[in-house]
């Protein structure tokens, strides 16, 4: 059950008083599988709930609320409806309202001034994130983990490509909305993997839509799991009124970042309270890439000419992408390219969960919780693996040594074989 | 946009079950559920019938079938098949049962100390059935565990009315490795660790020094492992040396775990799909039929198109009805008209009699069909008429009606293709 619908439902706006303590969700917590500091989501959650809030006291019952990663899986697996991950981040947030955030925890979060030092001096940083010297250092100074996963800068930014190539960033005069989608590409495309960009842009504009990429920022996810919620608030209002315009105009935005569509989506209204109409007006507009090239696809209008891609896939769908509610529309994508043998992983969470298997506190407990999936990928023989999540793909990637992509970068490349023709050898095309 | 031959909603055994079948069957199945059911609340055994006066499920199922209004009235033939299928379902997934319909009901002991009928267990529970050949039994607590008290349940079970049950009651309480360090001891997290070979092999050592001398069947905290469960179990009795069966204690039920992940595995398997945690938020109807049913999702609902649409969510107890102020009740999917006793006979006197509300469901024609909806399949515990908890006929309706709503929707059109 999401926020806003069981406000739209008229339950409290927390739901906590519907828990029946059955524990169900203390089973699936992928945190409390593997360690004992944390008591699990109903300890921390629906039962602390009753002692916090005004007039209750000042110390947080339950400061170990602090270890939930935020997967969401507590919210559904509970019979009752309680909204226990929903009421875990605010917990936390109140606790950093309080209390105030670590420096590390600031930093992490704030991906858009990362990008803003990193991409320009890219030779540089990139250098500093692969020495395990300097690594070290960010362990001991800084808190992040000298093995916690990190990617590359990119040389050069995804928006510095879109303007090379003169690409639309405002509303065109005249426009097809059913033919036109807003591109968010967040912080992950435009500092680190631009490539998933051009892939995506290339992967729509097949499918005849015209790509706009206007003004944008991080969407905010890294501040909302880190309990920042002012700084969140800050990004979360710059890109609604960036995008509401779009939205308003009837213009889909869709988004390669299953975490970045689901701030959007959900994140905006359920956590930082911005119940606003530009708000609403650019969540029901938001959609995960591959949601929307299924949809195409069941109104007959997707370009199924897929090339063969003869290869065994590990796709492990994200915790973010689950709480959308969409299902794994990308599994049903890969069913469409001949010879692929895409499996689900059928494994809950990869550990990553944003920036928390960065911290140095936290990534033992991030890597415990994705081992299962870490030797899954290891067992399926697969050259790569698949995942909708920045994150999480780093985390794969770091600890299996398997390349893991985004599942547009498989349908891209399924695409340019068609072009290159069956049976020559493939050259990437860029 | 999800499209099925079947659409199921509820995820506990009935629409599990039911779902697993028609997936078997080759149906194209989408379950769809709000959140976990019941199946992680109970003992992981079967409860098919068993009024008081009953001495087999059989004669159960009879008695059940010649009340008026009792789902068993259309479902009784559905009993054999559908247990049977349900057992193999088990087995396929490793989890052997013992019993039939023809077993008798035999009192088994609970964590409290009190005796329950049974009569189809699953095979780490079956030493708990009789008859007792002069055995003592004996309780195992694990120190610092205080979801099961061995010492208090044994104390219980030396005045029960126990015929033909051990010569001796006796409860140890031993402290497992490691337990000590650890805060948060529940039961899925002893069966984790119950798992790990090498743990597992000091913790049934600890057991077995606690043992006092003597021939006992040895009653443990059901926490014998997850999905290495069979090789947990067959450890424990060679390790002890004594047959050993498992009791579930306080929720989360590790049987019920099992089982859940059980039913899960094979509907997975069989090509069918699975989404747990949302709740059905609009239904889309042509006429009297259902055409889509809308879960809702961080934006937009999720639109999950079927030809047949089976309702698994339960009654009141499973949240499946729901009672309003002013003194209705409402089915809360489709809306269906629900049958109960009026609202001044909603409040009964005694807490430990049948409540009369249970009862309420929805009535429907012989194959379970909705009479206002004709492509929607009712089962479990959404039928109306039955006292599931004083009639301990849940999981056999359960089962039955899965079974039935299955096998008639396989012969229409729906699933033939």
């Amino acid at each position: 059950m999401t926020f806003h619908d069981a406000a739209a439902r008229d339950f409290p706006p927390f739901s906590t008083d519907l828990c029946i303590k059955c524990n169900v969700c203390t089973t699936v917590c992928p945190v409390a599988r593997v360690t004992d500091e944390f008591p699990g989501p109903k300890y921390v959650g629906p039962q602390a709930q009753r002692f916090r809030g005004p007039g209750v006291g000042r110390d947080d019952p339950d400061r170990t609320v602090d270890l939930c990663s935020g997967c969401g899986i507590c919210t559904r697996a509970c019979p009752a409806g309680v909204l226990i991950a929903e009421t875990n981040n605010r917990a936390r947030a109140a606790i950093v309202e309080e209390r105030g955030s670590s420096l590390r925890n600031r930093l992490i979060s704030d991906t858009d001034l990362i990008a803003r030092f990193g991409v320009p001096l890219a030779p540089l940083t990139n250098i500093g994130l692969k020495n395990p010297l300097a690594r070290w250092m960010g362990e001991k100074l800084l808190g992040v983990h000298r093995r916690g996963p990190l990617t590359t800068f990119a040389r050069r930014t995804f928006t510095s490509w879109w303007k090379r190539r003169r690409g639309a960033t405002a509303l065109p005069v005249i426009a097809d909305p059913a033919r036109t989608v807003v591109y968010f590409h967040g912080c992950a495309v435009n500092a680190f993997e631009p490539d998933l960009g051009r892939d995506a842009v290339e992967v729509l504009e097949r499918n005849g839509f015209t790509v706009i990429v206007p003004r944008q920022e991080c969407c905010g996810l890294p501040f909302i799991s880190n309990g920042l919620y002012g700084r969140a608030r800050t990004k979360a209002r710059r890109n609604l009124s960036s995008l509401a315009k779009f939205a308003r105009a009837g213009y889909r935005i869709v988004g390669t970042s299953t975490s970045c569509t689901h701030a959007l989506k959900a994140e905006y209204r359920e956590m930082l309270d911005l119940s606003g109409a530009d708000a609403t007006a650019v969540a029901d507009v938001t959609w995960d890439i591959c949601e929307l090239l299924l949809d195409l696809h069941d109104r007959g209008e997707l370009d199924a000419d897929f090339a063969p891609i003869a290869e065994p896939l590990l796709y492990h769908p994200p915790c973010q992408l689950k709480s959308h509610g969409i299902g794994t529309p990308a599994m049903d994508l890969f069913a469409l390219i001949p010879e692929l043998r895409a499996v689900d992983s059928d494994h809950d969470c990869c550990g990553a969960a944003g920036t928390y298997g960065l911290k140095v506190e936290r990534w033992q407990i991030a890597q415990d919780v994705g081992a299962p999936l870490f030797d899954k990928v290891r067992a399926s023989g697969a050259e790569r693996a698949a995942c909708d999540s920045e994150t999480c793909r780093w985390q794969i990637e770091q600890s299996t040594g398997v390349p893991t992509v985004h599942p547009i970068t498989i349908l891209a490349e399924s695409y340019r074989r068609a072009d290159a023709g069956v049976g020559e050898s493939w050259r990437r095309i860029v | 946009m999800p499209r099925a031959d079947v659409v199921v909603i509820g995820a506990g055994l009935a629409g599990l079950s039911c779902a697993a079948e028609l997936a078997e069957r080759g149906a194209r199945v989408f379950l769809a559920a709000k959140g976990m059911a019941t199946t992680h609340w109970t003992h992981g055994g079967l409860d098919v019938a068993s009024p008081a006066a009953a001495p087999t499920s059989r004669d159960g199922i009879r008695l059940l079938a010649a009340m008026k209004s009792h789902p068993y009235r259309i479902l009784a033939a559905d009993a054999d098949a559908s247990v049977a299928a349900h057992l193999a379902r088990m087995a396929s997934e490793g989890l052997e049962h013992i019993g039939s319909l023809d077993a008798p009901l035999t009192g088994i002991p609970t964590a409290i100390g009190s005796l329950r009928r049974a009569a189809i267990l699953p095979l780490a529970q079956a030493a708990a059935l009789g008859p007792w050949d002069g055995e003592g039994l004996l309780l195992v607590g694990f120190g610092r565990y205080r979801d099961a008290w061995a010492p208090y349940a044994a104390r219980n079970l030396r005045h029960a009315q126990w015929p033909g049950g051990p010569s001796v009651v006796a409860a140890v309480e031993v402290d497992l490795p490691g337990l000590e360090r650890l805060r948060n001891i529940a039961p899925h997290v002893l069966a984790r660790m119950f798992q790990d070979p090498a743990w597992r092999t000091r913790a049934l050592s600890a057991i077995a020094d606690a043992l006092p001398a003597g021939a006992w069947r040895i009653g443990l905290p059901a926490v014998l492992g997850l999905d290495a469960h069979a090789e947990v179990h067959a450890d424990a009795e060679c390790t002890l040396g004594h047959r050993v069966f498992e009791m579930a204690s306080l929720p989360p039920s590790v049987p019920g775990l099992r089982l859940f992940e059980a039913l899960r595995r094979r509907i997975l398997a069989s090509g069918g799909r699975i989404q747990v945690g949302f709740d059905v938020v609009e239904v889309e109807r042509s006429g009297r039929r259902v055409i889509a049913i809308h879960t809702e999702a961080a934006s937009r609902t999720l639109r999950i198109g079927g030809d047949a649409f089976v309702l698994a969510t339960g009654g009141i107890g499973g949240a499946g009805i729901r009672a309003r102020h002013d003194g209705t009740l409402v089915e809360r999917v489709f809306g269906l008209p629900v049958a109960a006793p009026p609202r001044d006979r909603w409040f009964s006197d005694d807490p430990l009699r049948p409540h009369p509300l249970e009862t309420a469901g929805i009535e429907v024609t012989d194959d379970l069909a909705s009479p206002n909806l004709e492509n929607v399949r009712v089962i479990g515990s959404s039928l109306s008429g039955m006292h599931y908890l004083d009639e301990r006929c849940g999981d056999g309706v359960a089962l039955a009606s899965a079974h039935r709503a299955a096998r008639s929707l396989a012969g229409t059109k729906a699933v033939a293709a």
